[in-house]
């Protein structure tokens, strides 16, 4: 038995609407292992590799290079041998199944030779008087977007204050302000609750996800997948960033650390490891950099928890659970919270 | 209007006739006045006793100073040439400067050495020197570097007052010239410690020592009337270092520029930069700081390498220019 499965334009941040079609690496015809580049993508954050998320034969190729494509929308359709269901915590919530695509499959990219658009160059090392960066950091310019007129190229402060607002920052700050508008109107209708205890211990990331992963582990009736994977909101320059850490409870809890130390790291540069950016069942979100108690976080879809870290003071911080109450009762609640803070 | 060599005999006058305790002892500060004049009739008017005329034998000078400071005189000692220094430097440097803060502070060293520095006399390498990084990364010792008469008057009164020696370096070059502003009548001190800010405008801060202020103040006039406005900042008192009025000013012009006539390297004005850099002022410049000083080399003989050596008129004028035009 063989299913169609289409390979769509994957949602790679909270912002992206569209993605552009850089290269195929497979042609119709080829056979596939799961985890295998199917092509790349380009959108104005992060580059990226789409796998194969299944064994299969690649049927037909639906997009062009060079081709903008929306996402959720098919890039390449392949056969497999087992049905793929794709949950991925970004995308507006709908499982991907398999369904009938009508569209003409174009010819292997062998035929035309591919020209990625020029990517924009920054220039990694930017020399800039001292009051242009900080003039730079009150108003939100990336200062590797600045033309430098000044002697040995360096950017003067009227460089600065002829500079617009980086383009991606404005659009990044507009496309915001439309998800905060619609996660207000979404709230109205959502049934969730959130619960709150004071923690009186001192805990970082990695002991939180494994604690979390291990409270939910014997719930699995709140989780889509045979996994647990907890995402971990990380902000960066480039906009927040969720890595998914998958089973996180089943590694030994130094190489969990150092796992997250590196993709902490990695995604304040916008490198998230292709392989993290899916999978997520609950998501965690540490509020104390912000010197915030706590919040009410919408459930991204697919989930039904989710965790905030908040300040308290010094010594004690707040775990906040929110949970979906199409899925569980408020006891659950309370018990899960009480699990989570008597393994910390 | 007085002379810088005249306001520094009117000085010493003053605290001559204020202490008994007060004296002055060099070689020909006596009968001959001075080899550039500076104590003049002084030998005539306080007679042998308080203007001693003395060998040819620096290091026998000064300890002899800092032998009668400890016993309760106010000496002032006059070096010849501030390079001579080198020859009494065991007393400057390892008694006068230490022996309060060795003796828990039990004594002091009430003295002051004045010395001439500076080039511009043909007088070459031997006796050109500025050489006030010497004194100044002394701790215990007070380095004062006066730009004026009235200053040189005010600050002499105050550096004899101080408990502790001071070291007064004075430029050859301006001992004859007459200062913009009149020499106040009196007995005025000048706190030692106090940077002076000479003028204000509002594009470029100019920190400058010595004779270097009198060229600066030339370029300020000549630039103001391009519409450039320059603030001055004569620090006086190079140690201890009195930043603060950089620190406000380099906030409003966001540029700065250092002058000193002495070597670049290793040179007092360094430390200006040094603090600038290392503090919250930092953030405001929008201009590298720039920083004229003269040549790592011996002052030459020969008139034109030895104006070539060290920032003159025309370097200032230039690097003024070229920092505000550059850098906006």
């Amino acid at each position: 038995m063989s299913f169609k499965y289409p390979v769509v334009m994957p949602k790679m941040s909270m912002t992206m609407e569209t993605g552009e079609l850089i290269i195929f690496h497979v042609a119709v015809g080829d056979h596939v292992k799961n985890g295998d580049v199917l092509f790349e993508v380009m959108t104005d954050k992060i580059d990226m590799e789409v796998e194969a998320p299944a064994d299969g034969v690649i049927e037909a190729l639906v997009a062009n290079p060079g081709d903008v494509v929306e996402i959720g929308k098919p890039v390449l359709i392949m056969l497999t041998e087992t049905e793929v269901m794709a949950f991925d915590f970004g995308s507006d919530g709908e499982p991907v199944a398999a369904v009938e695509v009508v569209a003409a499959p174009v010819a292997p990219p062998v035929a035309a030779p591919v020209v990625p658009a020029a990517p924009v160059i920054l220039n990694e090392t930017v020399k800039a008087v001292p009051k242009a960066r900080v003039e730079a950091a009150n108003r939100g310019i990336d200062l590797r977007t600045v033309r430098a007129t000044g002697p040995d190229r360096t950017i003067t402060m009227e460089d600065v204050n002829g500079a617009q607002l980086d383009p991606a920052i404005a659009k990044r700050q507009a496309a915001n302000k439309a998800l905060i508008a619609k996660g207000i109107e979404m709230t109205r209708s959502i049934a969730q609750a959130s619960f709150t205890r004071s923690v009186n211990a001192n805990f970082d990331h990695a002991t939180l996800i494994a604690a979390w992963a291990k409270v939910l582990r014997n719930r699995p009736d709140l989780a889509a997948h045979q996994h647990v994977g907890v995402a971990l909101i990380i902000e960066s320059k480039y906009g927040s960033a969720l890595p998914v850490f998958r089973d996180p409870d089943q590694l030994t809890i130094a190489d969990l650390v150092a796992l997250v130390a590196s993709t902490t790291q990695a995604a304040k540069n916008g490198k998230v490891p292709v392989a993290m950016l899916s999978g997520a069942t609950t998501t965690v979100f540490d509020l104390t950099t912000y010197s915030m108690s706590s919040a009410t976080p919408l459930l991204f879809p697919n989930q039904v928890t989710s965790v905030t870290i908040g300040y308290e003071s010094a010594t004690t911080k707040i775990v906040s659970l929110t949970i979906d109450l199409n899925f569980c009762d408020f006891y659950d609640g309370a018990l899960l919270l009480d699990a989570l803070v008597a393994s910390l | 209007m007085l002379t810088m060599a005249e306001a520094v005999r009117e000085a010493m006058s003053i605290a001559f006739d204020e202490r008994p305790e007060v004296f002055l002892l060099g070689e020909d500060v006596g009968i001959y006045g001075g080899a550039f004049g500076v104590s003049g009739d002084m030998y005539h008017r306080y007679g042998a006793e308080r203007v001693l005329d003395t060998p040819i034998a620096e290091l026998g000078i000064v300890g002899a100073a800092v032998g009668a400071a400890l016993s309760g005189m106010r000496p002032i000692v006059e070096i010849q040439f501030s390079d001579f220094t080198a020859q009494a430097m065991d007393q400057i440097a390892n008694q006068a400067a230490k022996i309060h803060f060795m003796l828990g502070g039990a004594l002091h060293v009430p003295m002051v050495l004045r010395t001439p520095q500076g080039s511009g006399t043909g007088a070459a390498a031997q006796h050109s020197q500025n050489l006030e990084p010497w004194f100044a990364s002394v701790p215990g010792l007070k380095v004062v570097v006066p730009s004026n008469p009235a200053d040189a008057k005010g600050l002499l009164l105050a550096a004899i007052d101080d408990p502790n020696p001071v070291i007064f370096l004075e430029h050859k070059l301006l001992y004859k010239i007459p200062g913009r502003d009149p020499v106040p009548e009196g007995a005025t001190r000048i706190p030692l410690g106090v940077s002076k800010v000479v003028r204000e405008g509002k594009d470029l801060t100019i920190v400058a020592t010595g004779i270097m202020v009198n060229k600066s103040w030339e370029v300020a006039e000549k630039l103001a009337a391009e519409g450039i406005s320059i603030t001055l900042i004569d620090p006086r008192t190079i140690s201890p270092l009195d930043m603060g009025p950089v620190f406000e000013s380099v906030e409003k012009t966001g540029r700065l520029m250092v002058v000193q006539e002495g070597p670049a390297q290793a040179g007092f004005i360094n430390e200006v930069i040094a603090q600038l850099a290392g503090s919250s002022s930092f953030g405001s410049l929008i201009a590298p700081i720039k920083r004229l000083a003269g040549m790592n080399i011996p002052i030459p003989y020969a008139p034109q390498l030895e104006k070539a050596a060290v920032p003159q008129f025309d370097d200032i004028e230039a690097a003024a220019r070229e920092i505000v035009k550059n850098w906006r």
